[in-house]
Parts: C-alpha cells; structure tokens; sequence
C-alpha cells in the first residue's frame, strides 16, 4: 500500500496528534479523522473480511455505505460491533479490531471458505442443510437443522457484541421545529440559511461530525469558506444545528427519528453525559438533503483491497489530506470522475482514467490535459488482480455491445464510479415509491402531497451550485407551506453532467468466470442473482430474501440499482419495471440502549409506592410487584420463611388484629347531581336507594355481561360518592366511567376523577380491629356497632388530628374497616395504629395473608373474574337486579351465559388433607385426565382455619355437580396430579357471623 | 378532640436532597413545593362561566383562564385543566351547589416539582412529548402530558416549570430528572 498522508491540505487538525490501537498495534492520526481515513494515512490495507467467503476488504468508501472496512469499537463491555470505519470519528485511545476473523484480518483461516466459494451460491445453507434427512425418508429435517444453523452462524456473519451488561446510559427526547433539514451540504445548508433567515425555527442535522457535505471534498478555500460563511449565517440567525446526528427514520405527520451520538468520539466522556440519545422531532415542513451516494460496479474481483470508490479517494484526499495511492486507476461511465482525477494528479498520484464511453467531448477530457493524465475511452476494468492488495488490472475495450479483453494496467489504487445513487430512503419510509431517472441511470425522489422537500443530490442534482440553488427553492417551498410569500423559483434540472452517463453494471466476457460482488457487505455476487432468478425467484423482494442483498447495516445503499438491473436483464425488461426494494428504517444502525433510553434496570416501567411504602420496609415488609405497585408481600419475623409467615398474620387476624397498606386498591370521586342514576346504571346490583352514610358492595359488567370489576361504593351525600376498584382494573375502569359519561350519557352532570393517589388506606381487620381502630379516632365511639354497623360509612378524625374515612367492610371476613387518610397522612396514620395493634397481639399482614383470608372465605379477584366469568358463575347472579336496566343486563341474559354446565365458582379441598395442589390446574375428571377437563383452579393456600390446603377454581356446573364426587387436579406442565373433592367456596364462616358481628 | 393535625410527609421525604450535583453548571434548578394546596372545581356547561368567575373572584385571580391556560401568581392561581374542570392551586375552594359545581381535594394526590435553569425545558422534553418553546408554551399555558408512561401536568408559571405528579410515582419520576439533570448540572432546593 503507498498510501500517504500529502504534507498539507484537509481539514484535519495537524496540530493534534490522535494515538490509537488497530489490532493490537499503536498507530497516529489526526483530530478530524475518522478510522478509516488515519488507517489509510498509515498504509493500512486489509481492514475487514467478507460476510461468508471471508475475502479481504480493505475501505470502500469513505461514508456510511462502506462495505468493506466495518470492525469491532472498543473492548470488553463497551465493545461495539459491526461499526464502519469510515464514520468513526477518530479519538485518543480509541481501540479497533477487525472482526469475522481468526487469528486476524491480515491472515484468517476462514479464508479457506473462498476456496470453496463455488459451493457456496445463494440459498446453499437451504439447500444443503435444510434437506438433511431428506424429506423422502418422512423425517423432519428441522431439529438437525438447528444444531446446523447454530454451526453455521458461528462461522458466518458479522463482529460479535459483547455479553456484558451495558455499562453506558441512553436517553430519549423531543425535539420541535419549523423546518427540519437533513444534511448539511450545499443543499442543506443553503435551504436551513434561507429559512432561518425567515425568522423560521430551523433545526439542521448532519449524520458526519463535521458540517459541510461535499463543501469538505473539494480541494481549496473557496468551499471551505462556503462552508464556514454558511454555518455562522445560520447560527447568528439562531438556527440549532447537530452535527453526529442522524435522522433514521421519517415517520407520520412530519415526525423524524434522530440519533444523536454524544460521547461516542470522547476519550474520556463526562458519565453524566448518556451515550446516545434517541429523538423525536415533530417537525412543520421537512427539507431532505441527504446527498448522493457514488455506485461501483460488478467485475472480475471488484472487492480486493485498494478498490475504492472515486469520490471517496477525493475525500481522503481533499478533507484527510491523505492520498489513496501513487498509481491510479480510475474507472468510470460519467463525468464525475474527471475532476476526481484531476484531483489526484495534482497531488501527485500518476492516473489513468479509463471510460467505459466511447465518445467525451473535449470540454470534458480537455480537464485532464494539463495534469499528465491518461484517457481511453471504450475501457473499463474487466478484472482485478492482488491477494491483499490491488496490484494491476485488467482492462475491457467496448465491442459495442459486448466487451473483449484489453491491456493489463499496474496500479496500486482502483477507483470505480458507476454513476450516482441519491439517497431516497427517508422518502421511502413515508411510502413514496422513487422513480426511475433513465437520463442519471438512478431512481429519484417522487412527488409527494406531505410537507417534505427534497434538494440537492438526493434529488439527483449532481452540480454544487445547482444544489446551493435547489436549496433555495427547497427552502421557498417550506417558507411558502408555513405560510410565508413564496418565491417563485424553479428547481434546477436534475444530472449536470456535459455528457450523459452510459448505463453499466457489470463487465463480463462470456467463458471468463470471475467473483464480481454487487453487494460486498453480504458477499452477493452477480451470479448469484442469475442464479437466484433461474430458481425463480423473480420479485426483487423474493430475490432480497433468497440472497442477502442490500439486508443488514447495509439497506440496499451499495448493491441495490445493480441487483436491480441484472434482475431486468435476466427478464429482459427495464429497471422500473423490475421496480425497488422498499428502504425501511433504519437508515443506519441504531442501538437496542439508544430505543431503551432509560427505560432499563429499575426503570423499566415506572415504580408506584403507596405513601406507606417506606414506613412498610422499616417495618419488615417484603415487597412483591402488584402491576405498577409494590405492595408489602409479608412481614417475616426473624427465622421465618414466606409460609410461616403468611399463616402467622392470617392466624393473627382471624383471632386478633391485622393491619393491611391497601392504598393500591382504585379509588374515584363520582360527583354531580345524576351520580345516583350514573352508579346505579353502571352497577349490576342495585345503587339507587343506598343511603347517605353507607357502602355497598357492587359488581360491574361489561356490556357483553362478562365481569368487568367490583368493589365498593360509599355515599357521602346525596351528589358525593366514592367508588373503590380492584388494584388491578383501577386504571379501566375509570376509563370506562369517562367513556360512558362523554359517549353514551352524556346528559348526565357527574363528573369522576381519580383519588386513588389522595387517599392512602389500611385495612384493620380481626375480631380486636374496633379496639384498635376507636383508640386512634379523636372520638372512639365514632366506630361503636350502633354507630357504624356493618357497611356504614363515616368521615372521622384520627387522635392526632388528621382527618380521616372509615368504611366498616370486610375482605378478609372478620369485623373489619377499612381507614382512608390524605397520603401524606399515611406514615402517622400507621404510627398510631401500629403500636396500639401490637399491644393486643395484632401484627402487619401483606397480600399473602391477604390472599389466604380471602380464599378461605370464598371472595373473587382478578384471578377468578378474567374477563370470562359471568355474574352467576362467580356465584354472584342473586345480586343482579332484574328490574332495572344497567350495562350487561341484556347481554347476560344470552343463552350461553345461562347454560347450567358452565364452569362455576368453587372451593376445592385436597381429598388426602394432607396434600397440597397448584393453581393454575386443571380439574378433570378421573376417567379423563386430558385436554380442557371439567374446569381450573385459580388460587390456592393453606388455611390456617381448616387446618389444610384450600383452593378456588371453576368447575362445570359448579359444587351441586360434583359434591360428593372426585376430581383431578392436574398439573401437566409442572407434573403432578391429585385428587381433590368440590365443595362450597364460602369454607370459612359462610353465613358471615364474624364481619356482621 | 385535637387541635392540631399532623405534619404532611411528602412522597419525596428521604429520596431528594438539596445541594449541587452533576456536572459544574447550573443547568437546571429542581425544588419541590411541598404541602400542596390543590382542588378541584368541576362545573357544568351551563354553569362554567359564572363558577370559573366566582372561583377567581374567591382566590384573588383577576380572571378565570381559559382551556389550557392558567391565571394568578406562582403563589395562588386557577388552572383549566379540562373544558370543565379547573384546579385552584394554593387555596382551598369553596363550597359550591351541586346544581352548579362540584369540588374536590386533590391536595395529596399530586406531587409538586418546580423546574427552572436555562435546560430546564430540555429536561422535560427528555420525557415529555410537548412543545414546550415559548410560541407554543408561553407562560401560564397548562398541559397534560405523559413522562415515563405516567399522566402529569405541566404549569408553565412565571417562576418557572411546575410539575405535578401522580404522589405514588414521584420517587420514579424524580429519579430519572435527577439522573437526566446531572449532565448539565442540577441544584435540588
């Protein structure tokens, strides 16, 4: 390799020396680097290996379409693969390796794949190993396959991520602007400049860590000051511009995806800084400036290191300051790669400049003339020769319709450029299909009715002063959508070039059968479309799929047009008739972190504390996930296991006093003159005549007369009423009360809300709980049994003056209440009861205690009421009113929901008392442990009471069916079936003497 | 019978603490305005007007705002949070007949942030999908939003950004403005 870096010119900063690691050797650039560009300027050639033949690559390109040189950034946890070189900034310290190769790059024994290539076509992994045994012999091949596919993707494919946990932080974030514009060339910075000149709010992004685009790839200071003039205009005139910030994706009603790459290019990045963030900008009009990118060609081993694409050589040269090579090749079919030539040999390169035209006007060639360099027209390069690096080619002279072999050519660098590709892709993903520019061989943009604008070489405009002016038109497009004075200004015709380009994809001679790559990154060749088509897989989306092309970090940016034209050739039709892949985002790569933002870890989904959250871990709370809400669990005393546990505090309710935090059940205001009619509709039972002063238990249904929810509900006044839900559907159905109020009755004035957060609740339950509860109130008699009974309901004051709710109801089927205080009442709320429950033996209990007291006395939850239960299979129907009408009332009438057999609320007894079973079995019965059985079991405990194992479930046509009989419990997945006997689901105190007592 | 209530014990009470943290700037200025004195006023559409009159009339608000606007003070102001409901912020409400208001305490239901610096509002827009720029949220506009999947409302008063959160995710909430100030600099008061 002779490449080098020239003693000046570029925008790198020669003052500051960049060291850095390249497999396992220190190597020097400069600030303003990038990877590649500091390997290039240290003679580096063999930068990666190829996808499945592990060919050598060196760079390709000097962009985010690079193919050739992508490597593994970093080590250990913060090792990211599959990065390309071309757009890695270049920082003190920075480590690279090569990757998809052992020991290295330079010599991999994978290598050894290359010699089998011819094997290995498209669809050879299918073929070979998917009919392996083969299906004739009535086995199925899949099994083997998978421990074949696990061999083959270890030997194939791309850098490896590391195992670790990611040890940096992302983050999220919106963003809003008048005008979007992406990309920060010519185009772009003259349609942002012209709109922030406007007064409009303009946010600019550029994907590369410098602004300018081309400006920077153009030797002399007239483009760099184009530039800097530019980018002071726009920030005097306040517009914000992000440079390492690339839209990915253009979604609806003019929202972007940015991905903006804060620290990844910091040596030594601040840890308050999050590595990337994820943006959402919401943008009025779009302006997509997003460039062009320079094609190659298939031929005869068009992927050996030294084979770039001839703008990128112009970058290196022009923005790195570092030559590409000493002997030149160029080869092209348009004009672009003149002043590419011109370019180089200025610098000092010795260039050949072959095109594939057979015809160029003097005004063209004539660029060439004074820098010594060599023109043949009717040539191009039919193959390439070099192991690790180019080292001659062979040319092909035109025939007219054919090529024939021409003259061998020493070189060291190969520069290619089939024409120009603009990156439509953005446009893609808003659903507008690019169209086909026979004229630049290319597919623009097409019109689209959204506010978004395209300029410049995304537009296949390929002058920089044409696209300087489509910028300008771009920008009186969005002025005059934002309902500025349009100026009338047409676009500049798309192309630019003095001679038309001349269509060329591949160079083949018949008989000469060479790897001609149209898709280096997945090593997709040209006759693997041939071959993919002679399979019969015509549909460009069929051949995406059968061969790799354009898949991965790729999308379609390099091998796609090409794919595309041998696809037409073998069916002999045109381009647009064989049509486009659609781009789909990513346009690049964006990381799992950057989508999870900070949304990981503890942060997952958002963590909901009662206001005694903190008072129930001093306590000895172990908490357990209810939803969003943690909830005390149990409170184990020390020694004690979760099981000794729960039956403790259910002992101590049943005999004494329990306290319970239940501040996660839902809780809502329901307000207004109709709250009666409101309640009394949405309820199955009925509402209308609760007095003031009391609490009902109530059940909802959804209008298919399935249970929705239940609860109670307590009335204050004659217009106030506070509803409790479950903790589980707190959230739906409050919901659903909004949607009845706003869409079906609207001519009800009730207004609900949300208290669930104002009120934070215990449950005092036990036969001590009115002792406990009277010696906190400020008046004690407010709870005596003549003046709370049962279901009563009163507004209080707590001994320490804190107003309070009590309710006398009960879920555990003790006398108990429940005791509502302001949140930020709650902790002294449990410092009074606390003390004067653990003076008569009373304890703390969490849903564990709370779930057994429950079961024991036969009361649903969400386990039992899941969305398939009716009121009378959960053994409620006698509540339902059938004189009025409410929501689910004629739907629970259907015949289906009346049918007898239907599963029905139970409780289920091991038949040896000595045994225990799992929720979540079926019951079968015994002749038939199989299948969907007779019916499930939805929870189960040890009752404390009974003195055994307990369960709820639903069995066919419920205890009348099976009393006295036997059933299975069974349990297939976890293994283990016993036989239980179906009793009634009241097992404890069924005529409820305790709660009324 | 007692004369005295205890004292309120805010959701954040052991989790923020006042001081400096994060990087050396002062970015972003976070305090929490406990003991929160909130209600609810709801009225009915024929009631609307005269009810927003005589709330502001009662709280020394020159005027009732309209939807999605606040008037007052940092101090005591009327909040249309939906086309007919308002919160009074900073004073109790008055009773009202039924025929033409109802109202609610929602004092402990919320927890109260004020968040002010120069990226205060990127902060907020690190989680909040709003247009907070000062054309499309001048002070005294009043938004409901979603931070981290959780339902908050926003006050842009004229000291600065106040949030109120849902009491039982305000660790959670706090939490990630915490860890989203520190790059660029956070002072707790």
């Amino acid at each position: 390799m002779t490449a080098v870096r020239v003693e000046q010119g570029g925008v790198v900063d020669r003052q500051s020396e960049v060291s850095f690691t390249w497999d396992n050797r220190h190597y020097s650039g400069f600030a303003g680097d990038t990877l590649a560009s500091a390997l290039l300027a240290n003679g580096e050639s063999i930068i990666g290996r190829s996808f499945k033949y592990h060919r050598p690559r060196g760079i390709m390109s000097a962009g985010v379409e690079e193919s050739g040189a992508i490597v593994t950034v970093g080590v250990s946890h913060r090792r990211d693969a599959n990065v390309k070189a071309t757009t890695q900034e270049l920082f003190p310290g920075l480590i690279a390796h090569g990757q998809n190769a052992w020991p290295n790059v330079r010599h991999d024994l994978g290598a050894v794949n290359n010699l089998m290539g011819r094997f290995f076509s498209a669809g050879f992994y299918y073929k070979t190993f998917m009919g392996i045994p083969p299906f004739e012999w009535g086995r199925k091949g899949t099994g083997i396959w998978m421990q074949y596919e696990k061999l083959i993707r270890r030997a194939a494919g791309m850098g490896r991520a590391s195992r670790d946990p990611d040890p940096d932080h992302y983050e999220h974030g919106h963003l809003f602007c008048d005008v979007l514009v992406v990309g920060s060339g010519p185009a772009g910075l003259a349609a942002a400049g012209k709109c922030a000149e406007q007064g409009l709010d303009v946010l600019l992004v550029e994907q590369d860590f410098e602004f300018g685009g081309d400006y920077l790839n153009h030797g002399g200071s007239d483009s760099i000051k184009k530039r800097n003039d530019a980018v002071d205009a726009l920030q005097k005139a306040g517009a914000r511009m992000m440079q390492r910030t690339t839209a990915f994706g253009l979604y609806d009603y003019g929202v972007a995806g940015l991905l903006q790459r804060v620290t990844d290019h910091l040596p030594n990045a601040d840890p308050h800084l999050p590595r990337q963030r994820f943006l959402t900008v919401r943008a009025r009009h779009t302006i997509l400036a997003t460039g062009a990118l320079e094609r190659h060609y298939a031929f005869g081993n068009n992927d050996v290191p030294g084979i770039m694409n001839a703008h990128a050589a112009v970058c290196y040269l022009n923005r790195f300051g570092v030559l590409g090579g000493e002997r030149v090749v160029i080869t092209t079919n348009n004009d672009s790669a003149y002043a590419t030539a011109s370019n180089l040999a200025q610098a000092g390169a010795q260039v050949k400049l072959l095109d594939s035209r057979r015809q160029v006007p003097d005004s063209v060639a004539g660029l060439l003339n004074t820098r010594g360099i060599e023109l043949e027209t009717g040539t191009t390069v039919l193959n390439a020769h070099g192991r690790k690096h180019i080292k001659s080619v062979e040319t092909a002279i035109s025939g007219g319709n054919h090529w024939r072999r021409g003259m061998d050519e020493e070189c060291d660098l190969l520069l290619v450029s089939g024409g120009w590709s603009p990156v439509v892709n953005l446009l893609s993903h808003r659903g507008v299909r690019p169209v086909w520019d026979s004229n630049n061989c290319c597919f623009v943009p097409a019109e689209t009715a959204e506010p978004v604008t395209t300029a410049g070489s995304s537009l296949g405009i390929w002058g920089n002063s044409d696209c300087e002016a489509s910028g300008l038109v771009a920008a009186d497009s969005a002025i005059a959508s934002l309902g500025g004075q349009s100026v009338s200004v047409s676009m500049p015709a798309t192309g630019g070039w003095e001679t038309p380009l001349e269509p060329l994809y591949e160079v083949e001679i018949k008989g000469v059968t060479k790897k001609s790559f149209i898709d280096p990154q997945h090593d997709v060749t040209a006759d693997d479309v041939r071959l993919a088509h002679q399979e019969g897989f015509v549909s460009v989306e069929h051949l995406k799929r059968y061969t790799p092309l354009g898949m991965a970090t790729d999308q379609g940016k390099m091998g796609n047009i090409i794919g595309l034209a041998l696809m037409a050739e073998a069916l002999g039709r045109e381009i647009p008739e064989v049509g486009t892949t659609t781009f789909r985002p990513p346009y690049t790569p964006v990381s799992i972190g950057a989508l999870a933002g900070r949304a990981f870890g503890a942060h997952f989904k958002p963590l909901r504390r009662t206001p005694m959250h903190d008072w129930n871990l001093q306590h000895g709370a172990t908490m357990v996930d209810a939803g969003l809400w943690q909830r005390p669990w149990y409170f184990a005393r020390e020694g004690e296991t979760i099981t000794e546990a729960y039956i403790r505090e259910t002992e101590t309710t049943r005999t004494s006093v329990g306290l319970c935090d239940v501040t996660s059940l839902g809780k809502i205001a329901i307000q207004g003159p109709d709250a009666t009619e409101f309640i009394n509709r949405v309820y199955s039972n009925a509402f209308a005549k609760l007095p003031v002063g009391k609490a009902r238990y109530g059940i909802m249904l959804r209008d298919d007369g399935i249970v929705m929810d239940d609860g109670t509900t307590w009335r204050f006044s004659e217009t106030d009423y506070f509803m409790t839900t479950t903790t589980a559907h707190a959230a739906k159905v409050m919901v659903w009360l909004e949607e009845l109020l706003q869409m079906r009755w609207p001519e009800l004035r009730v207004h609900v809300t949300t208290v669930s957060e104002q009120w934070a609740g215990v449950a005092v339950a036990g036969p001590k709980s009115r002792d406990v509860l009277a010696a906190c109130l400020a008046e004690p008699a407010t709870v005596s049994a003549e003046a709370l009974p049962f279901m009563g309901v009163v507004e209080s004051t707590l001994a320490n003056g804190a107003p309070c709710r009590i309710a006398r109801i009960s879920f555990s089927g003790e006398m108990a209440f429940e005791v509502y205080v302001g949140s930020d009442y709650a902790n002294s709320l449990m410092d009074l009861l606390y003390p004067r429950a653990m003076q008569i033996g009373g304890c703390l209990y969490g849903t564990e205690a709370l779930g057994a007291l429950r079961i024991e006395k036969g009361h649903v939850t969400g386990a039992e009421l899941d969305g398939r239960v009716s009121i009378d299979d959960a053994g409620l129907g006698k509540m339902a009113s059938e004189t009025k009408s409410y929501i689910g009332s004629a739907l629970r009438k259907r015949p289906e929901l009346q049918r007898t057999d239907r599963p029905r609320l139970v409780g289920i007894f091991p038949k040896d008392r000595s045994e225990t079973f799992k929720a979540g079995s079926i019951l079968c019965s015994p002749d038939e442990v199989e299948g969907l059985g007779e019916g499930w079991i939805t929870a189960v405990t040890h009752s404390p009471e009974l003195g055994h194992w307990i369960g709820l479930g639903f069995v066919s046509g419920g205890h009348e069916a099976w009393q006295g009989k036997v059933l299975v419990a069974a349990d297939p997945v976890r293994r283990g079936n016993m036989y239980v006997e179906v009793v009634s689901p009241h097992m404890v105190d069924p005529t409820g003497e305790r709660m009324h007592g | 019978m007692v004369d005295q209530i205890p004292t309120r014990v805010s959701a954040l009470q052991g989790h923020l603490q006042a001081g400096h943290f994060g990087t050396a700037d002062t970015g972003v200025v976070i305090r929490e305005i406990r003991n929160l004195v909130l209600w609810q006023i709801a009225a009915w559409p024929d009631s609307i007007e005269s009810v927003a009159a005589g709330t502001a009339s009662d709280a020394g608000v020159e005027n009732p705002p309209g939807f999605g606007k606040a008037t007052g003070t940092e101090s005591v102001a009327m909040l249309r949070v939906e086309p007919l409901k308002f919160w009074l912020y900073g004073a109790v409400a008055n009773e009202q007949s039924a025929s033409d208001a109802v109202v609610l305490d929602l004092s402990h239901s919320r927890t109260h942030l004020r968040l002010s610096g120069p990226m205060a509002t990127t902060v907020l827009n690190s989680f909040l999908p709003l247009d907070l720029r000062e054309s499309a949220m001048p002070v005294n506009t009043v938004a409901s939003s979603a931070m981290h999947h959780v339902g908050v409302t926003l006050w842009r008063s004229p000291v600065g950004y106040e949030l109120f959160v849902p009491r039982g995710f305000a660790v959670s909430i706090w939490e990630l403005l915490y860890e989203t100030s520190l790059q660029y600099g956070l002072t707790v008061e």
